[in-house]
């Protein structure tokens, strides 16, 4: 045997030979209460590590979480602002996920919704002279959706033809669709009473419907949940549903058995902005009544951050809506009663969200231990 | 050194049994791999060599049985301490920082050092270059090499690191013949130095090339041990492709019917020349099964798209039924009554996180079988999958579980449910027992069989030669990317195929000198 070969470190040492730990198995199938229990388990983390820049703060942590609740749920006005809160979040929420089923990843709900609500101001401010308001809303609403979907499909066409990074250009349409607003505020669709960057108010003719007398809660809502319920239909019963998740299983076979996958993500792109365009008009018709650039409380991104945490499930996009709307709305009272930062709520819901994604990963293993050798 | 003595025994495996999803693919392997010597893993794809590569590395843990190193046996969680214990290995993916240099990328799998000593690292990797005749500019970057020089890179990676046994996955697969004579030569080196090297490869010429030792692994399990010097190719041939007799079916033969399937002077293109279709021609009739042997990467794959539509031809003509298909998208292949079976079941013919019963109307979604309007017909759907259970004996505990949950035999009969429900007129099928058991493979070849005795043309490409020459009523050879021989079942033997699918020339059809 030559002994020029180099001889290995550590080689022979026993220790090696009889050690345990532990292996990370993959889980055959997740069921579906794992994921309610991740889901859960994130909320729970974030609050709690919360509580401890909230103790950091010198601040009472029951205090601080109760001023938190009672200002989300604690009154029945302060559950209509909650929910409020959450329906632009359960639209931009369901086109987030309804284009990441097929793995599509239209980052650009933010644009979609200052098309929808454009769109809706256009036919509105067109139209309110002259239709009623039975007809003018539903017009209104059609034409966000449309134009939601005329901006994403940009994107979709061009990711389908070109294969064009659509992550990319749906944050350049964002931009885009700013500045093309900004520059209509300015000019032709500028309010000539007022000074700011802003249209005019509509009259009732154009407004959606409140849910409730009194409060802020309008139709919009309603029509969210409703939304909910057919984007969950048509990716369960229809063909093209079973062909939009298929595409996000497994694109090769999907198109080794006959789908069109350029065809699906054009579809599924502009499905998803006709989403995203209808929290625009339920913003503009339900709450605002006119244009102006602070429409948007970053409902488009944080609608990725809905459909995530909701696991891509409409029913989860609700819940997490809702519960977002919720910490918004409650950040106020709190910050108001224990003087915390209602930033604070942005905290919570980052760390949600990272639990809920390395959660979402952790769930599909399961802890081994390993035999020893002796 | 005749490498029978017990004491040059460094690596062992003893009754090794590693079990993935679905398949077995490691099935009780015992094998020795003795100090200094050159120890080919042979078999097709999916025998089972790269698991059983993986287990070695500490890539995986096995199920069943232990690694021994030295008569020892370990323990590895991690590639970590295959490492450290002196195993290397050079994974057909390269593990390379692609902007740093050649000695960066050597150094940065060194551990425990808080500081690295670049100046003594150089002068080491210096003489291990200079003792094997390895030559590679050590200040490079590591993206501005060839990949055959990457190579090189990951060999100077576990030399370096010490490896006593070095692996070297399909090494060959990423270099030109000279770089092939290069490394083989190197790795002779290597061997008369003392260092061990286990070289998997699917390549007979190869293992009689190099290799001083030989162990043939088909369908996870060892075949056999030899030395190289006491087998000649057919042997290996014959060891690879099995000659399971116990599986013969006992097929009798209708007389076939009108032409089917007519290709003629098919010219594929791949991106990386490789496997690409040169000048194809084959006819396959109604109640016949046209066998397509060869080894992998000759062409099968582009032979299997193109058929099926996921790639154009470049020149030639496809004819079913004496209709041209080259324009059909794959969606308008299906309509015509073409089906396939993909060699990948997983990747290309099944959706993982789909219901079985959701998998087994894929390409038909929009049916007027299992839906109207764009709706779905949840209850065809069930009744189809009802269906396919009780005919395909498919166990699984519902229609409605995830296709994940199921082993490989089930996977593939939700494949074969799904693709002959129509009474397909032309079946193309692409290595459709691979990695099944024994009786998952009985039934599928069975099936095939019923298909064809109900008129089905039937193209069967296929690396097993057993199940070749068991099914098919004239066999095709394919080696790089043209058919270099056909012959009919009758007169076919597996020294015959054998030279063919070996590269050996013979012009088609003439018998073998």
């Amino acid at each position: 045997m030559n002994t020029d070969v180099p001889t290995t470190p550590g080689a022979s040492s026993g220790s090696l030979l009889r050690r345990t730990g532990w292996r990370l198995e993959r889980r055959l199938e997740v069921k579906p209460w794992h994921e309610v229990v991740t889901l859960v388990g994130a909320f729970i983390v974030g609050l709690a590590i919360c509580s401890i820049l909230i103790a950091a703060s010198d601040k009472s942590v029951v205090d601080s979480y109760r001023a938190l609740f009672d200002g989300a749920f604690g009154s029945r006005r302060a559950v209509y602002e909650t929910l409020v809160q959450a329906t632009p979040l359960i639209f931009t929420g369901l086109a987030a996920a309804f284009a990441f089923r097929a793995r599509v990843w239209n980052i650009g709900g933010e644009g979609q919704f200052f098309a929808g609500a454009m769109g809706a101001f256009f036919v509105s401010d067109l139209w309110h002279a002259h239709l009623p308001r039975g007809v003018m809303v539903p017009v209104l609403f059609i034409a966000a959706a449309a134009a939601g979907a005329l901006w994403a499909s940009i994107a979709g066409l061009l990711k389908a033809r070109y294969d064009t990074n659509e992550i990319i250009t749906t944050v350049m349409l964002n931009f885009i669709i700013l500045l093309i607003l900004s520059y209509l505020l300015g000019d032709l669709w500028r309010s000539p009473d007022t000074f700011y960057f802003q249209t005019v108010t509509l009259p009732e003719s154009a407004h959606l419907p409140l849910m409730i007398d009194g409060s802020r809660l309008h139709w919009g809502f309603g029509i969210a949940v409703a939304v909910a319920v057919v984007v969950h239909v048509v990716l369960r019963r229809t063909a093209l549903g079973y062909e939009v998740r298929g595409v996000g299983i497994n694109r090769t076979a999907g198109s080794y058995k006959g789908i069109s996958v350029p065809r699906v993500t054009v579809l599924v792109m502009a499905i998803s902005g006709a989403l995203a365009g209808l929290a625009g008009a339920a913003e503009f018709s339900g709450i605002h009544h006119r244009l102006q650039l602070d429409i948007s409380n970053n409902f488009g991104f944080v609608g990725i951050i809905i459909a995530l945490i909701g696991r891509l499930h409409p029913a989860g996009v609700v819940v997490s809506a809702i519960a977002f709307g919720a910490l918004v709305n409650g950040a106020v009272t709190m910050q108001i009663q224990t003087g915390i930062p209602a930033a604070l709520v942005d905290v919570i819901q980052g760390l949600s969200l990272i639990f809920v994604l390395t959660g979402a990963v952790a769930v599909r293993y399961r802890l081994q231990r390993t035999r020893s050798d002796e | 050194m005749n490498g029978d003595g017990a004491d040059s025994v460094l690596l062992r495996a003893r009754g090794v049994t590693k079990r993935f999803p679905g398949v077995v693919a490691n099935d009780d392997i015992t094998l020795e791999v003795h100090r200094a010597r050159v120890h080919c893993l042979l078999g097709e794809n999916g025998a089972g060599k790269s698991t059983l590569a993986d287990l070695f590395y500490g890539v995986h843990e096995p199920d069943e049985g232990a690694i021994e190193l030295r008569g020892e046996p370990i323990h590895m969680v991690s590639p970590r301490d295959a490492i450290a214990a002196g195993i290397g290995m050079v994974r057909q993916h390269f593990e390379l920082v692609t902007p740093m240099s050649v000695l960066e990328n050597v150094v940065i799998g060194t551990r425990g050092e808080a500081k690295v000593d670049l100046r003594a690292a150089r002068g080491r990797l210096g003489e291990l270059c200079d003792l094997y005749g390895v030559e590679v500019d050590l200040d490079t970057p590591v993206g501005d090499l060839a990949v055959g020089q990457q190579q090189w890179v990951e060999i100077l990676k576990a030399l370096y690191l010490g490896c006593e046994v070095l692996i070297l996955d399909e090494p060959t697969a990423v270099l030109t013949p000279e770089g092939i004579e290069r490394l083989f030569a190197t790795l002779r080196r290597m061997a008369s130095e003392g260092l061990t090297i286990v070289l998997i490869t699917h390549k007979l010429h190869e293992v009689m090339e190099i290799s001083d030792d030989v162990t043939v692994l088909r369908r996870g399990r060892v075949v056999r041990t030899s030395l190289t010097s006491e087998v000649t190719m057919a042997d290996l041939t014959r060891m690879m492709v099995g000659r399971d007799v116990d599986l013969a079916i006992d097929v009798v033969e209708a007389p076939r019917g009108d032409l089917v399937l007519d290709v003629s002077g098919l010219d594929v293109a791949t991106e990386s020349g490789r496997g690409s279709l040169k000048q194809v021609s084959l006819q396959v009739h109604e109640r016949e099964i046209l066998g397509i042997a060869g080894v992998s990467g000759n062409g099968q794959d582009a032979l299997f798209d193109v058929l099926v539509g996921m790639k154009p031809a470049d020149a030639g003509r496809i004819l079913v039924d004496a209709k041209d298909i080259a324009e059909l998208s794959p969606a308008g292949r299906l309509e015509i009554g073409i089906a396939s079976v993909p060699a990948d079941r997983i990747h290309q013919g099944l959706m993982m996180d789909f219901r079985i019963s959701e998998n087994l109307i894929l390409g038909r979604q929009r049916s007027d079988r299992f839906g109207r309007r764009g709706w779905l017909n949840q209850k065809g759907i069930g009744e189809f999958a009802d269906d396919s259970f009780a005919a395909f004996d498919i166990a699984a505990p519902s229609p409605a579980h995830v296709t994940r949950v199921l082993s490989g035999g089930n996977l593939q009969k939700i494949v074969m449910a799904r693709e002959l429900a129509g009474q397909p007129r032309l079946l193309v099928v692409h290595q459709p027992t691979r990695g099944l058991d024994i009786g998952a493979t009985e039934y599928v070849r069975r099936r095939l069989v019923e298909e064809r005795d109900q008129g089905a043309a039937i193209l069967l490409i296929s690396e097993d030669l057993d199940e070749l020459l068991n099914l098919s009523s004239r066999i095709a050879v394919m080696f790089d990317g043209r058919i270099v021989g056909e012959v009919d079942r009758r007169d076919a033997t597996v020294d015959r195929i054998g030279m063919w699918m070996a590269g050996v020339s013979g012009a088609p059809g003439e018998a073998l000198a």
